[in-house]
């Protein structure tokens, strides 16, 4: 009897002992967690729920000026720039798919079969990801520059018109592509090289010895196995260029006639030139509802990668 | 494994004239893109070294005749570059050190300590890396307004802390590290914050100093979030003073300042092609 009651409140103590340690550790295990948890809150969490609020809402540089409905979204939708702006965006999406999307794989290609050149042609092609974007568009102002410009000298020599790059609408969309090709390559050349490298190679020796040619163990045994990780960039890439804003910013404003014009540009300028803040966020909203499709199917498709792994 | 030493194509393959041929083909197409790659390196470091006469003259030169050096000194002491680059070692440095501190912690706490509703938290951070953050940088602006660190190295410190790529990156990292040897110094009587010092944190060096580096190169290049937080032309970094100061100077002496500005980087990527991850960073 007596050695039973004890053994029940050891029992007891024993369980609530494990309690107090579960919520000891609980306690550690949030401590850890803390610093992320505040500052994902304050610029992170609590910023995207008030873009949403921000979005029905006058807001100012004062702050919160008053609940306007839906004022913001119909300013927006009255005005003819935001149509301009996702056009350009389109272009830019479409232009860069066509103009850049297959340099990376192409360069990975070439890259991989270089021996012992291999790892100096991978430090060259990362090199413009690394300069200060903002610094290598001063440069490429330069090349560009109607007059003394480096490109316009080179056409000069082969006896070509010289152009206004930026000066001309047809022409200064697929310049900024130009340029956002040559930050973004490399980054995503060395991807491409990981998963050439991650193929067995047992492969390409069978393929060798049955007498498939060069292009064609590219094309039917390197290219579908790298489908997926092109899919991942292909999304990737959509959701890096529909969000440009630098190159416009720093090279052409915008023009010429809001030709170059971004939603990123346009949330810049009512945001922190018209200090127009429910507007801005309104555009944010835009970018938002378009941008989750993409992001979504990135998610899935980064997670299917890991899952098959 | 012995035959890893080959590419798509065999090294006899290679060999052969009509592997030589296509080498050669590849050898050149790679050679005119190093070329394209490295030309603004190039072209900032010869303009620097013009006149600022020569440099504005039509025509293209490749050196000048007489390269005028203290055109970097001169930019040095106009652009005041030793102030400049120690600003933007205050934010990459401070930025790097901090996101590493708050996700490696954070990652710690998912991997080990199992929190209450870590799935979900692991989910919230799925979908934080789903939004692009344009969406929200006007709210955040408005954050760090009120909060009153607008020209202040802490309102540009912290967005540079929530990374939840990092978090999840290092959550798997973490996972790797066998368990036996956390039982062994939990045997030992070894607290959590020890064992997170003493074996996490050096298991874990190589991909904490690979994800540092690439965290290192963006915060020493990036121009928005600078260029809204730092208005005080003294606490401003290379990339938004060059930026603010585009028209005031000579060509020659701007790509001299512009030169200089890209060569930290370009250190820190040498250190990590040394150290890249043979399989990339997953999650």
């Amino acid at each position: 009897m007596t050695s039973a009651t004890t053994a029940s409140t050891s029992l007891t103590t024993q369980a609530a002992s494990r309690r107090t340690n579960y919520w000891r550790k609980q306690g550690l295990a949030y401590l850890f967690l803390l610093p992320a948890l505040v500052i994902f809150t304050l610029v992170t969490w609590y910023p995207i729920v008030n873009t949403i609020l921000f979005s029905f809402q006058k807001v100012n540089a004062g702050g919160f000026q008053g609940w306007v409905g839906l004022a913001n979204y119909t300013r927006m939708f009255g005005n003819p720039v935001f149509y301009v702006a996702w056009k350009n965006t389109l272009m830019y999406v479409v232009l860069s798919l066509v103009m850049g999307a297959m340099v990376p794989i192409v360069l990975a290609l070439m890259i991989n079969e270089m021996r012992g050149l291999t790892t100096f042609f991978q430090i060259i092609v990362y090199l413009p990801t690394l300069i200060p974007i903002a610094v290598g568009l001063l440069v490429w102002r330069q090349i560009y520059a109607p007059e003394g410009g480096i490109l316009n000298e080179l056409l000069l020599r082969l006896d070509l018109p010289p152009q206004l790059w930026l000066q001309n609408a047809d022409l200064a969309k697929p310049a900024l592509i130009v340029i956002m090709t040559w930050v973004g390559a490399g980054g995503s050349t060395l991807l491409y090289l990981y998963a050439l490298r991650e193929i067995p190679t047992e492969l390409f020796e069978a393929a060798e010895l049955d007498g498939f040619s060069v292009l064609d163990r590219i094309l039917y045994i390197a290219l579908p196995l790298l489908r997926h990780r092109i899919e991942i960039m292909l999304v990737l890439q959509i959701i890096i260029v529909a969000q440009v804003f630098t190159e416009p910013f720093i090279l052409t404003n915008g023009g010429p006639a809001n030709s170059t014009t971004s939603p990123v540009l346009e949330i810049y300028n009512a945001a922190f030139t018209r200090t127009d803040f429910g507007l801005a966020s309104a555009w944010g909203v835009s970018m938002l509802v378009t941008l989750s499709v993409f992001s979504v199917l990135y998610i899935v498709f980064t997670r299917r990668d890991l899952i098959q792994e | 494994m012995g035959t890893a030493n080959r590419g798509i194509m065999s090294n006899t393959e290679w060999r052969s004239l009509r592997g030589r041929l296509i080498g050669l083909f590849y050898l050149l197409v790679l050679a005119l893109v190093a070329i394209l790659m490295i030309f603004p390196f190039i072209f900032s470091f010869t303009a620097g070294l013009y006149n600022s006469i020569e440099v504005v003259k039509p025509g293209l030169h490749l050196w000048p005749e007489n390269p005028l050096w203290e055109n970097y000194t001169d930019a040095w002491n106009r652009f005041k570059l030793g102030r400049l680059f120690l600003n933007t070692a205050i934010a990459a440095g401070g930025g790097v050190v901090g996101q590493l501190l708050v996700s490696a912690l954070a990652a710690y706490s998912l991997s080990r300590l199992r929190p209450m509703g870590k799935n979900l938290i692991r989910a919230i951070l799925l979908i934080t890396l789903a939004v692009p953050g344009i969406v929200y940088l006007v709210p955040r602006y408005v954050v760090m307004a009120r909060l009153d660190l607008i020209d202040n190295f802490v309102g540009l410190w912290l967005p540079y802390c929530a990374s939840s790529f990092m978090i999840l990156v290092l959550n798997n990292a973490f996972d790797q590290i066998p368990r036996d040897l956390y039982e062994a110094a939990e045997i030992d009587g070894a607290s959590e914050v020890r064992m997170f010092m003493n074996i996490t944190l050096p298991l874990s060096s190589s991909v904490l100093l690979v994800l540092g580096l690439f965290a290192f190169i963006g915060f020493w290049g990036d121009f928005l979030w600078p260029f809204l937080i730092l208005r005080d032309s003294d606490l401003q970094t290379l990339s938004v003073r060059l930026y603010t100061l585009r028209r005031g100077f000579p060509l020659n002496i701007y790509m001299a300042a512009s030169f200089m500005a890209m060569i930290p980087p370009a250190i820190a990527a040498f250190f990590l092609q040394r150290h890249a991850p043979k399989g990339g960073l997953t999650f």
